[in-house]
């Protein structure tokens, strides 16, 4: 039998085989992409480097809020061999319980995905966090002890002037819902969590350098991809400049020691924050780094002070007889009065004080007239436009919210921090609600008429009322960094602001304030300075829990002012004998850099006007 | 010897230089897939460059040896050289486990590997059987020897264990089935077992071997692709699992209707296409069977054949080895990432196992591409179809039969290690040849060839 034949099977089957191998691999090599993205899943690693922080500085340079190197304390399991748990505790002066303890926790929050914890003996992970160069300069000669244990540089914030607090703010870690919301963030990373550092968080954080390398099955970096081609470099966050002058912050919140309240001091020309201050702050550098946070953060919150609570931005106050000087202005804008009207100081109206007549508007605001200016108001509202009480009060109250509306009550600041209140004006829309429609006129709303009842302000916003009295109508929106890099201030904060009342209208306003400061009669004579011509208000606002609050508005100098200040100082009485010194203080080391009368200093630093129950 | 025999010039030169190309380019690749940048030079013999070198040194001083000797001696020392080493296979057995398997003599830095070499004395010895006289393959007890002579060295090395090698001796059934070999006595009598059957003759006693393996090789493949999914080329149909096989069956039935068609002559066309497209049928009704089968089979049963098919060896997971490898072969695109700039199959990044050796092809089709790939798949086609021309030619069956066993040792090892390396035939240990690291196989190759080649010069002097 002849088997030759047979060859042309056994070279079908050679022949057969290579076909298909050749359409096999044309198939994964050039049709197929799956096998490329493979590999680089594989191949590749992605390394993020985070960039440090902007720096913020204040109006003079000085530098407040800087960065830090701190140091990690990372292990890789992989390389750790017998590992003395008790020295391990007694060089990190921890428990030796802490140890055990926290490497569960670390493989815990890797959390797990189908079953497998996300945990790698191979990877690196911080055992402990944030240590400062003294604690590593002791820990690190020892580690050559714990094989596996190794330090790493990160770095951190530092407030070189330990004050400002809420202003500056502070880093967190950000959570979950931030990483999920913007794929800047990492498990891990630095996130600011209030005040500047949050507001202005895009422009601090910087923009984050990428290195492409290759790994290898363990994971380990070998080289860099395509030798680096498609590496970027990290940029540092952009430098601010805040219109804040710290020295005037710093001298402010000595100022308010041991009192409840704050000062708000604004550059009137610019609308810059030169001071704001809450009382009690605290030391920001009690929340930098995960360590210190877990630490302090609870002991501030549970604090019965609120030291974390930012009142200039977010207390509502009641404004006392400071609201009388934006009712004056509304009547003569209106033409229901003008700069002589006189009204006598009838106290069967409203209760007020013993002083001359007023006989006119300056007069009326040097003396604080509650009748007048409750006689000034009702006329505001009630216009006699329509019959109706209702319908007329209803009107006139509809104008004068829109009056104020103008000069940033009642509404929001768009300042640069989140979290700032609007305050309360009360509308139609509010008494129709408390009273029902058509159910109130003004002799059932006057007590608006001197700032108390249901108007409140934030002590910004009084701020912000002395700024419009110093530039006789408008305003910048208060904010303040005044400049992002070399850029200058957000473009929101370069318009100006003007209110409904024409500037001819403050001149007589202004004129009764500086009489305040400076005339026998004036509520804040202590608000006086030598050579430098204050106008200011008072106010005092009644406060249903105890000690009424004082408030002291105002700015200096007269002409050309260069400071704005609102002060408001908690269960501290009269608005004269406290706040109104105060500003005159705060506005003295501003102008002149020193203040000459130290017995008026001595008697404010000493002074303290805690609530007792509180201490 | 006659008196005008010259080595130099009735050797199959051809065959020659493909030889020594593939070892070439083995070399070439083997610096590329070990490079050591601590010991850069290629003759650095502390390296598995230099060490392969050292023995392609060796094999090429073995093969001179080889073309010294006299044909008929070879043929003379064929019992011998069978008997040495199946004693080498069963002291190596007394040996100390390497990875798990007696399958190593180690002398000094390098080993030596017997189940390498009883590829040869098998081949030699299944020649030098069948080529008797009074020898053939269709009476029982032929057949029955002839099977003999490759189970027992099969035995021996199930006992290592080595599957690779093991799986490699089954190609010596192909070489019988060239031969003539017929199990039909043997299927006639089982079938002829059942009451009231009686029949004298099948087609698939005499087909059997060829039938088998295709059989086995399709529900392989079958089950290895069961979850693929792929979109036919230029076009965005997708085609997931044994969809794939039926496609490409009817592509390749087109394309030998149209061979057919276009270069047999006409009186045999009709019966090669009736008997090609009755195979496609059979053969996609094969793989249907498999597919739906193996879905019905219960869950710790798929377990089972998953993990034999090496599917689920790794604790990486199912498909570790054999993932990383297709992902290095399919990112080396149509040109290749360059020499030496492998990102997976790499010495930098070991992230293909044994890369050196099983999977040395991963190296050289992702830096060298699809071009890369396809030359070394035409160069072992042409080194099979050139070995199938020696058998051919030759008048000794004593010589044909060793070709043949040569051409089919080549192809297993081609087939099952390429196969493996690009996802189609299960992660099976075997070297592919020239181009794995390591000295027992390099050597065994040579020899393999050399003896081939000195047996084909002397085609012209011998008769049987």
């Amino acid at each position: 039998m002849n088997f030759e034949g047979r060859k042309y099977i056994i070279l079908a089957l050679f022949i057969g085989v290579s076909i298909i191998y050749s359409f096999k691999l044309f198939y994964m090599q050039v049709l197929d992409d799956k096998w490329k993205l493979n590999a680089e899943q594989i191949s590749e690693k992605r390394r993020e480097i985070t960039p440090p922080r902007g720096v913020v500085f204040d109006r003079n340079g000085k530098k407040i809020i800087a960065n830090r190197p701190y140091y990690n304390l990372n292990f890789i399991e992989k390389n750790i061999t017998k590992l003395d748990t008790h020295a391990l505790a007694q060089l990190l002066e921890v428990e030796d319980t802490f140890i055990r303890w926290r490497f569960s926790e670390i493989v815990r929050t890797e959390g797990e995905y189908k079953g497998k914890s996300n945990y790698r003996r191979n990877r690196v992970y911080s055992f402990i966090k944030d240590l400062s160069k003294e604690e590593i300069a002791r820990i690190a000669p020892e580690l050559y002890r714990f094989p596996g244990f190794f330090e790493s540089p990160t770095s951190m914030r530092a407030y070189p002037f330990a004050n400002g607090a809420n202003i500056v703010g502070y880093l967190a870690e950000v959570s979950e819902e931030e990483i999920k919301a913007d794929d800047f963030y990492k498990r891990g990373d630095q996130i600011g969590k209030a005040g500047i550092e949050r507001y202005y968080e895009k422009e601090l954080r910087g923009i984050k350098g990428v290195k492409y390398l290759l790994q290898d099955a363990q994971n380990n970096a070998t080289q860099p991809f395509e030798g680096g081609r498609l590496d970027t470099i990290a940029i540092q966050g952009k430098n601010l400049t805040l219109g804040v002058d710290i020295e005037l912050q710093a001298y402010g919140e000595k100022l308010m020691q041991n009192k409840l309240g704050c000062i708000v001091a604004i550059e009137p020309e610019t609308g810059e924050i030169l001071a704001l201050v809450s009382s009690p702050s605290y030391d920001p550098n009690m929340l930098v780094g995960k360590r210190n946070i877990s630490e302090n953060y609870p002991k501030l919150v549970t604090d019965e002070l609120k030291p974390l609570y930012p009142r200039p931005l977010q207390a509502e106050y009641p404004p006392g007889s400071i609201f009388k000087l934006t009712q004056a202005l509304i009547g003569m804008q209106e033409g229901v009065i003008h700069v002589n009207s006189s009204y006598p100081c009838n106290k069967s109206l409203v209760g007020c004080h013993n002083h001359p007549t007023a006989t006119s508007i300056d007069k009326a605001v040097q003396f604080s007239c509650n009748p007048y200016f409750y006689a000034v108001t009702k006329r505001i509202i009630e216009q006699n436009k329509v019959r109706s009480v209702f319908v007329d009060a209803e009107i006139g109250l509809h104008l004068w919210e829109k009056y104020l509306h103008s000069f940033g009550l009642g509404i929001k600041l768009e300042t640069d921090i989140s979290g700032v209140r609007a305050g309360l004006i009360p509308n139609v829309a509010f008494y129709d609600k408390w009273y029902g429609k058509h159910r109130w006129a003004f002799s059932t709303i006057r007590s608006i008429a001197i700032g108390q009842g249901e108007v409140k302000l934030t002590p910004l916003q009084m701020a912000n009322l002395s700024v419009i009295m110093a530039n006789r109508g408008w305003f910048y929106t208060p904010h303040f960094v005044k400049s992002i890099g070399d850029d200058g201030p957000l473009p929101k904060f370069k318009v100006k602001n003007y209110t409904m009342v024409d500037s001819i209208h403050y001149v007589p306003v202004v004129e009764g304030m500086r009489k305040v400061t400076e005339e026998a009669g004036g509520t804040a004579r202590r608000a006086r300075i030598d050579g430098i011509t204050v106008c200011g208000k008072t106010g005092t606002a009644q406060n249903p829990h105890g000690e009424d609050h004082s408030v002291f508005i105002g700015f200096a100098p007269m002409h050309n002012p260069k400071i704005a200040i609102a002060v408001f100082t908690e269960n501290a009485g009269f608005g004269g004998t406290w706040s109104a010194p105060i500003a005159s203080l705060m506005m003295e080391y501003f102008i002149k850099g020193e203040i000459k009368d130290k017995a008026k200093e001595e008697r404010i630093f000493e002074a303290d006007l805690l609530p007792k129950k509180k201490k | 010897m006659s008196r005008d025999y010259s080595l130099t010039k009735e050797m199959d030169w051809t065959m020659f230089t493909l030889y020594i190309v593939m070892v070439t380019l083995g070399i070439g690749n083997i610096y590329s897939a070990s490079f050591n940048e601590d010991a850069p030079n290629l003759f650095d013999f502390t390296q598995n460059y230099g060490k392969q070198i050292i023995w392609t040194a060796i094999s090429l001083f073995i093969g001179f040896i080889i073309f010294l000797l006299d044909s008929e001696f070879i043929r003379k020392s064929t019992s011998i050289i069978y008997g040495v080493v199946l004693i080498l296979l069963i002291l190596v057995l007394f040996t100390p486990p390497i990875n798990g398997a007696r399958s190593w003599f180690g002398i000094g830095g390098f080993g030596i590997q017997p189940s390498e070499f009883a590829k040869i004395s098998t081949a030699l010895a299944l020649s030098a059987y069948v080529s008797t006289v009074n020898i053939k393959l269709q009476d029982k007890k032929s057949v029955f020897i002839s099977n003999l002579l490759i189970l027992v060295p099969m035995v021996l090395i199930v006992l290592q264990p080595d599957a690779g090698t093991l799986v490699v001796f089954t190609s010596f059934l192909f070489v019988l089935y060239r031969e003539g070999i017929t199990y039909d006595p043997l299927i006639v009598y089982v079938i002829n077992q059942f009451p009231g059957v009686r029949i004298k003759k099948t087609l698939i006693g005499s087909n059997f071997i060829p039938i088998l393996f295709i059989v086995i090789f399709l529900s392989i493949v079958t089950l290895l692709i069961n979850e693929n999914e792929v979109m036919i080329p230029f076009t965005y149909i997708p085609l997931k699992g044994v969809e794939i096989i039926l496609f490409t069956i009817v592509i390749l039935t087109i394309l030998f209707v149209l061979i057919v068609q276009r270069f047999i002559q006409k009186r045999e066309r009709s019966k090669l296409i009736a008997l090609g497209i009755v195979s496609a049928l059979f053969i996609g009704l094969l793989v249907f069977f498999v597919d739906f089968a193996f879905d019905k089979l219960k869950e710790h049963q798929k377990d089972r054949i998953e993990l034999v098919l090496g599917l689920k060896e790794d604790p990486h997971g199912k498909d570790y080895n054999r993932f990383r490898a297709m992902s290095a072969v399919g990112s080396g695109g149509f040109n290749g990432k360059g020499y030496k700039e492998a990102t997976l199959a790499s010495p930098r990044s070991h992230h293909v196992p044994e890369q050196e050796t099983d999977f040395i092809f991963c190296t050289l089709s992702e830096e060298w591409g699809f071009i890369g790939s396809i030359v070394v798949v035409i160069l072992f086609l042409t080194f099979l179809i050139k070995t199938v021309q020696i058998a051919e030619r030759q008048r000794s069956v004593y010589n044909r039969i060793y070709a043949y066993s040569v051409a089919m040792i080549f192809f297993y090892h081609f087939a099952i290690n390429i196969g493996m390396n690009i996802g189609l035939v299960p992660v099976i240990g075997i070297p592919l040849p020239f181009f794995s690291y390591g000295g027992s196989s390099l050597l065994s190759f040579s020899v393999m060839v050399f003896i081939l080649l000195k047996l084909d010069s002397e085609r012209k002097e011998v008769l049987r």
